[in-house]
């Protein structure tokens, strides 16, 4: 399963992602709304799934080594947040879905945990 | 390969037609034959061109309307009553991914390049000039990422001295939310041209990055002073104050006193400083309340008998949680 595969199954919006990092395959995902949580579990998962929509969700991304993150609930992204993925090269998306919805979804469609500690 | 990737994406986003355009494009004037045009088309092996007056573009004509001109059978004319007149043009200035994309919306093969003020014609952009062009600029930028690496990672085989260290500074403005972890972003390219092992770099960013966060969102601002020296590389961050009030409750894990405003941008879990302590293989932090704050990260990057194992950093992480 692609990149997009996932993003068309939650209906998901495409805000920006180059067409390599979009037919790429994934296989994990994470998800969370507090940034050192994410940095302290040390993975890389395929996907990050998240609340927070401004520049340091992105920056939190760079630092872990994720490259595509996949908002819920519909939030609003402003276009400082979509520059910055854009600049360090990481796809962006957005789902009207909720947390738990997007998880559970995934779940059943293969994805696992990319977190090193769960 | 990941550098090579990024390069591209960038590349793509900074070319301007007018790098990648042919200038000094061949044209013909309204006023010439067809017979005129279709000995020029010969002689230079090309399609069509951009037909131009007082350096305006007022038309385009190509090899499609030669043919159709001599298959009617009518006596020679001028280009002016066989061109399309007032052309679709692209300017100078626009970005590549734009005029491709204006390629793609309209099925045409080319287009004449005018200045946006003049509006006079300054050069021709085919798709055949596209492909070359892009690739040629594409060669030249891998060509140029890769030599940067290649320079940054033997710079401390190649320099002799007894003691090789390398210092960078960055400068931290407090609360300045938005460009805050530029330092620890930009210090993981660094490391990465510096061909510093992955897991190092993923350690370093992370701590760099929880440490540069609490100085931008509890203090006045500070500078981060990285050391890479062969055998290891340390951060030392230090801030203007005001300082921490007891240290031992800020480095518990789950303790926080981040303000609302804080904890509405992610941040607040009270996890950055264990995550710091369990990302780097020694930390210490100091603070004098009314003062600053400096906390000094190591790690290790030789096999040096410092340098934490796996399971040391998981029960540390245990504990954490
Ligand atoms: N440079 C600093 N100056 C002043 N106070 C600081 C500084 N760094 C940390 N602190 C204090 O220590 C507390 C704990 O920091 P820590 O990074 O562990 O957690 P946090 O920043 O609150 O939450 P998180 O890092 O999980 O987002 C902070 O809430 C803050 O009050
Ligand atoms: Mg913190």
């Amino acid at each position: 399963m692609t990149l997009r595969d996932v993003f068309t199954e939650l209906s998901a919006k495409i805000l920006c992602g180059s067409d390599e990092q979009l037919d790429a395959e994934v296989a994990t995902a994470a998800a969370g709304d507090l940034m050192s949580d994410i940095l302290a579990r040390l993975g890389s998962p395929d996907v990050l799934l998240t609340g927070l929509t401004n520049t340091q969700a992105v920056r939190t991304s760079s630092v872990s080594g994720i490259k595509s993150i996949l908002v819920v609930r519909g939030k609003p992204v402003n276009d400082s947040m979509i520059e910055l993925a854009r600049e360090e090269d990481i796809t962006l998306a957005v789902t009207e879905l909720s947390m738990f919805t997007v998880s559970g979804r995934l779940y059943a469609m293969g994805l696992r945990s990319g977190m090193d500690s769960d | 390969m990941d550098a090579k990737q990024a390069r591209i994406q960038e590349l793509l986003y900074e070319l301007k037609v007018t790098d990648v355009m042919r200038a000094g494009a061949i044209t013909t004037r309204p006023d010439q034959t067809m017979t005129e045009f279709r000995r020029i088309m010969r002689k230079h092996r090309i399609s069509g061109t951009p037909v131009v007056e007082n350096d305006l573009v007022v038309g385009m004509i190509t090899i499609a309307d030669l043919i159709e001109f001599l298959a009617a059978g009518e006596a020679d004319c001028q280009i002016r009553f066989k061109m399309t007149p007032n052309p679709e043009c692209l300017c100078s200035d626009q970005f590549m991914v734009h005029a491709i994309r204006q390629f793609d919306a309209s099925g045409y093969g080319r287009y004449p390049v005018v200045d946006r003020q003049s509006r006079k014609l300054v050069g021709i952009l085919t798709k055949g000039i596209i492909i070359e062009g892009m690739l040629s600029k594409m060669a030249h930028a891998l060509k140029e990422e890769e030599i940067r690496q290649y320079r940054a990672s033997h710079i401390f085989e190649d320099i002799n001295a007894e003691y090789k260290e390398l210092y960078l500074t960055y400068e931290v403005v407090g609360k300045d939310f938005d460009r805050a972890g530029q330092a620890s972003t930009s210090m993981k390219r660094n490391l990465k041209r510096l061909g510093i092992q992955p897991d190092i770099i993923h350690r370093l960013a992370i701590a760099s990055y929880e440490a540069e966060m609490n100085t931008v969102l509890y203090s006045d601002g500070g500078v981060m002073e990285f050391r890479i020296a062969p055998e290891e590389i340390s951060l030392r961050i230090r801030d203007h104050g005001p300082g921490i009030e007891d240290i031992e409750k800020a480095m518990q894990p789950g303790w926080s006193a981040a303000a609302d405003w804080v904890r509405e941008l992610g941040f607040g879990a009270g996890m950055g400083i264990p995550n710091i302590k369990k990302c780097a293989d020694k930390m210490d932090l100091q603070s004098i309340p009314g003062v600053g704050t400096t906390l000094n990260i190591r790690i290790f990057t030789g096999n040096s008998d410092q340098t934490k194992s796996v399971q040391e950093r998981n029960t540390q992480d245990s504990r954490a949680k």
